[in-house]
């Protein structure tokens, strides 16, 4: 029996250390791009938008298709990026709204919880398609990458300054 | 009030008469609405009311007698739970729905392991007695609503629908993920309602995300200036940080570009155009 390389599961390739290397490698790569001292705040804003997404992106490719809000998020990049090539993907927009016609069928069920449900909704990315059962399942999850996520943007963060 | 008690306490003892017992039951029960939950001290008294009674009604029914000892064990500790057999048995005409109060005795005293094989096997007789508790429905849910906090459900009337099924199974799962969720996000409570945590939960996942934000604001600022492919500062970072992930840094900073290039993810620049 050959097991291919990539079958057999590395045990060390935890989510972390996948989200690490997907990190630092954009940030590395953002460096080489911009002009490492240019001073002018659009500059920097930039900057800081690219590190937000690289972030965000590094996450959501770290844990791949395994979970809905991470599919969400990584076809959310991918229209932004065929939109500004002029292509329209409108075929997640119908997705939604025959989707959200049994959501509202279920909300009346649930009665007294819609608020928080929806407000859950809007932050978890592709929440609108879940009912509350997956969401919160879906929620569990994103907070742990969300806490990974903080965690190794610390340390970063914590190492520039100390090597400075 | 004692008095009375008294009395209709004496009154169950002797006989297996059923109906004479029910209407002094309703009578109680018309008086002392909420006089279990306020009145300390006749409480445990009341407590064992309810318990003599069953007995008398299922002293025919011999193998019903051994929930009996499960019942008394329970009723001292679940007090609360002895209301809902008042605003039950208003509606007893027959043996069976007597068979279906002994039903809420066992869910509402649910947390004895005992009762759990017995409660399978009268969710079996619960579905064969299924045009009976048509009436019972709306006691069923006057008594969910103030009951929600202590987690009593008296399933009488609802057991037969798939519907009320597949909603009881659906409830099951939320509240398992909720509790999951309560040990994930601190500052979760169980005292708190599904509303409060949900609230927790959602201020958590706010604040999370406006860490991200935030932190890739100060990585703007303290990258600027910073070689991420040096080899150094691998080193650097092998003796502050924890040594996985300072290992893992370091075996990204020695790979350099070259790993980079078979990522897949960033193979256009043309991502981090123009926002």
């Amino acid at each position: 029996m050959m097991n291919t390389p990539q079958q057999v599961k590395n045990p060390s390739t935890s989510l972390k250390s996948r989200f690490i290397t997907r990190f630092l490698g954009a940030l590395t790569k953002i460096n080489a791009e911009d002009p490492i001292s240019s001073p002018s705040p659009t500059r920097i804003f930039q900057r800081y938008r690219r590190i937000k997404v690289a972030s965000n992106k590094s996450m959501a490719y770290s844990v791949r298709s395994r979970r809905i809000w991470s599919r969400a998020m990584l076809s959310r990049f991918r229209s932004r990026r065929s939109a500004f090539s002029g292509r329209r993907s409108s075929v997640k927009t119908t997705n939604c709204t025959t989707i959200n016609v049994t959501i509202n069928e279920n909300k009346t069920a649930k009665g007294g919880l819609d608020m928080q449900t929806d407000e859950l909704r809007e932050l978890v990315p592709g929440g609108e398609a879940m009912d509350v059962c997956n969401l919160l399942d879906e929620t569990a999850h994103y907070i742990k990458c969300l806490t990974t996520q903080v965690q190794v943007m610390r340390k970063i963060v914590d190492f520039c300054h100390l090597s400075k | 009030m004692a008095d009375f008690s008294e009395q209709s306490y004496r009154q169950p003892f002797p006989f297996l008469d059923i109906d004479p017992t029910m209407e002094s039951l309703t009578q109680f029960a018309e008086l002392n609405p909420q006089s279990f939950i306020l009145d300390n001290s006749a409480f445990n008294f009341q407590t064992f009311f309810p318990l003599s009674i069953n007995d008398s009604l299922f002293s025919n029914q011999a193998s019903q007698g051994e929930t009996m000892s499960g019942f008394i064990h329970n009723s001292n500790q679940s007090s609360v739970s002895a209301q809902p057999i008042f605003s039950a048995k208003t509606e007893v005409e027959e043996i069976s729905n007597k068979r279906k109060a002994l039903d809420i005795l066992e869910s509402s005293s649910g947390n004895s392991s005992s009762s759990s094989p017995q409660v399978s096997e009268t969710g079996i007789k619960r579905r064969n007695n299924s045009g009976r508790g048509k009436r019972a429905k709306s006691n069923e849910k006057e008594m969910e609503k103030p009951k929600e906090v202590v987690h009593v459900r008296a399933r009488r009337g609802q057991a037969t629908d798939s519907h009320s099924l597949a909603e009881r199974v659906r409830r099951g799962k939320i509240n398992e993920r909720l509790r999951c969720l309560q040990d994930i996000v601190p500052g979760c409570y169980k005292t708190m309602g599904m509303a409060l945590m949900l609230d927790e939960i959602i201020n958590y996942v706010q604040s999370l995300q406006n860490q991200v934000e935030f932190l890739s604001m100060k990585l703007t600022a303290a990258s600027t200036y910073y070689d991420f492919n040096s080899e150094s500062d691998a080193m650097e970072r092998m003796q502050r940080g924890k040594a996985e992930e300072a290992k893992e840094l370091e075996r990204l900073m020695r790979e350099g570009y070259v790993g980079i290039g078979g990522v897949a993810c960033f193979h256009s620049s043309s991502t981090y155009g123009p926002l």
